[in-house]
């Protein structure tokens, strides 16, 4: 059965586009965004419109975007590079400006091509590689004050604390939604599945952000309603399946796809594209101050160099959530040349084991050419883990 | 073998990328098996294995209980009760014949696999090369082509090399090109042959270190039936593989029959 609002969602989705260049003839500015530590809190209280950008699983976008850039870059990179060239992509065409931090290196690379080959007005915020050190906290700080006083010229309007607080209490309603959203989807029976939970996040790339706040406060009303509050057990023998690794952006559902067909369930995620993002987000002020210092201490993304495995953020968060949302298996997904999660997929392997936790890396791109590859693998593993529970094969 | 319709039998069929197999066990004992080349229609082929392992073991379709199919072919599979992986079926036909195997070495037709099993014969972890031909039996099909030799004769004629010529390439075809450099530069072709078993071996080692390696080492797929390459592998992963007495390109169509004997007892 559908649920009511997330055709709704859909709805706003599909309109959005037109919304926004009717928006922008009333003199609304767009700011489009790429990579990971963008604090949209401050775009939307200088009222500009927050857009966050990036496709992916095409692979003609991608052999346009080499045109520009090195195929020693990933997927999604070029892909995001295509997506400028080719300048189809409503929100690219609505982009007043192009906010991108230097989170992934790769994407700020993105930052300095568009500039260069179409023009693009960008503003870069810069991150520091010693994330974890007051050195680094105090510079990002700076970085993120700098970025505003960029943002208030192009917005022609000053930070006020005041409607900043308006903005943060906002983003806290959308980040505790969407969590609340994770556990009705991980639950036995669950009326939603994690798929159309990620769609309704990346619905939350496009969407006016109160409208979109109060759509999932329906969503979540419709589901108490009809389905009580969300409590994970009783599990009924799915192959519990967490994903991780890579970006998986709007509109790539290869492996999506296929470890569904192999009869996976998916039932959670750590990827920035989906969960990530809103997790751990303390913003202790309304101030830069308070917004830099909540964004820096996130689950830190893997371009961020964490060496010491006892307190790597990530690793943390990632077992955490295994365990919230009673994951069995992890599969990694790596896109070729993503170096930030394929280096990290070794010791990623390694720490889960030792809770117990198999891992599988898919290692692909988004030509379809591996896909029969890739079905063994996860079927592979689906049999694995269903044999775990001893419920199909036995020996 | 007699007919014995009283005890239900089960088939495992394997589609791979170059041979299919099938394989009929019941009572816990192996009755019959059939490998054919693969063709273009893999429905068929899967059809012509079956039947062919039917024959050897005197029987027929109306024999058999439950029919588990395998292989990148398994799609493709009507015919089949059930579709198990080639992972979890090599992993079933490898602890079948040798219950002691705790890691599998699988070089087939166009993929290679490390597998890792616990003492049940249960998968526990596994890798996968499937990119390139290095480390495949299509590789070393090219290569029997180059040295004009048959495909079977290309391990023994690595034994008798005395000294390695180091081989660059694992890809098929620079490593065709860099063999006939060598062989115009006058080396002994047992020696470029066991170069280039010991480039392949390297290349596979690397799956290991990502899965490891435990004794027993089960060596399965076609590839498995090169001595040439068992020595390189033994050589490169330092540990001794085991030698089945059945043939290991069965391994797989074995495991899924094992399967199958599962599944359709319970039926």
């Amino acid at each position: 059965m559908v649920l009511e609002t997330l055709k709704k969602i859909e709805e706003a989705v599909k309109e959005r586009p037109q919304e926004l260049a009717e928006a922008r003839k009333k003199g609304a500015k767009v700011v489009g965004w790429l990579n990971y530590n963008i604090p949209e809190e401050i775009i939307h209280s200088l009222g500009l419109i927050p857009i966050r950008l990036g496709t992916g699983g095409d692979d003609r976008l991608v052999e346009i975007g080499a045109r520009y850039i090195s195929t020693k870059n990933c997927v999604y990179v070029r892909g995001a590079v295509g997506l400028f060239a080719e300048n189809k992509d409503p929100y690219v065409q609505n982009s007043d400006l192009v906010a991108v931090d230097a989170t992934c290196l790769q994407i700020y690379r993105v930052a300095e091509l568009i500039k260069y080959y179409f023009k693009v007005n960008t503003l870069i915020l810069g991150v520091p590689r010693n994330f974890t050190s007051p050195e680094g906290q105090v510079y990002f700080r700076k970085e993120v004050e700098a970025f505003t006083q960029k943002l208030e010229e192009f917005a022609g309007n000053k930070l006020d604390n005041n409607t900043l607080a308006e903005s943060i209490k906002l983003y806290n309603s959308i980040r505790k939604s969407i969590k609340e959203l994770y556990n009705y989807q991980a639950i036995d029976k669950a009326p939603l599945k994690w798929r159309e939970v990620f769609d309704v996040i990346h619905a939350g790339f496009y969407l006016d952000r109160e409208r979109y706040n109060s759509l999932l406060q329906e969503l979540l009303k419709e589901l108490k309603e009809k389905h009580g509050i969300p409590k994970i057990g009783n599990l009924n023998g799915d192959a519990r399946i967490f994903i991780s690794g890579s970006i998986i952006p709007p509109k790539d559902t290869k492996l999506i796809s296929i470890i569904e067909k192999v009869g996976g369930r998916i039932v959670g995620d750590d990827l920035w594209s989906g969960l990530n993002p809103v997790l751990n987000v303390n913003i202790k002020e309304p101030s830069i101050k308070g917004i830099a210092d909540a964004y820096i201490n996130r689950v830190p993304h893997a371009a961020l160099p964490y060496l010491d495995l006892e307190t790597d953020r990530r690793l943390k968060n990632l077992k955490q959530l295994i365990k919230d949302y009673q994951a069995q298996g992890v599969i990694y997904h790596t896109l070729r040349y993503c170096d930030p999660f394929t280096f990290k997929a070794g010791e990623t392997k390694d720490v889960l084991k030792k809770e117990g936790v198999p891992l599988l890396e898919i290692h692909t791109e988004y030509a379809g050419s591996d896909v029969e590859a890739i079905r063994t693998r996860a079927e592979a593993f689906v049999e694995l883990i269903k044999n775990k529970n001893n419920l199909e094969i036995e020996a | 073998m007699t007919k014995e319709t009283h005890k239900p039998v089960f088939a495992g069929v394997d589609v791979g990328s170059l041979t299919t197999k099938s394989v009929i066990v019941s009572n816990g004992t192996i009755l019959g098996y059939g490998l054919i080349p693969t063709g273009i229609n893999t429905e068929e082929n899967g059809l012509k294995a079956l039947q062919k392992a039917l024959d050897t073991a005197k029987l027929t379709r109306d024999d058999l209980k439950y029919i588990v199919a395998t292989g990148y072919g398994r799609i493709s599979a009507p015919y089949a009760n059930k579709t198990v992986t080639e992972i979890t079926c090599h992993a079933k036909g490898a602890h079948y014949l040798h219950p002691g195997t705790r890691t599998i070495i699988d070089m087939g037709g166009q993929d290679c696999k490390a597998i890792r099993l616990d003492k049940d014969g249960n998968v526990v972890d596994f890798a996968m090369n499937d990119k390139c031909a290095a480390g495949t039996g299509r590789f070393l099909e090219v290569m029997a082509n180059v040295f004009k030799v048959k495909l079977n004769d290309l391990g023994p004629l690595a034994l008798k090399a005395k000294e390695i010529v180091p081989m660059s390439s694992t890809c098929t075809v620079f490593a065709e090109s860099e063999t006939i450099s060598l062989l115009a530069r006058g080396e002994k072709p047992e020696n470029i042959l066991k170069g280039i078993h010991h480039a392949i071996a390297n290349r596979v080692s690397g799956m290991f270190s990502r899965v490891g390696v435990e004794s027993d080492v089960f060596f399965s797929g076609g590839v498995a039936k090169n001595v040439g390459m068992k020595a390189a592998l033994e050589e490169v992963l330092k540990a001794k593989i085991v030698a089945p007495e059945y043939d290991p390109q069965l391994v797989g169509a074995l495991g899924a029959a094992v399967l199958a004997r599962n599944y359709g007892g319970k039926v």
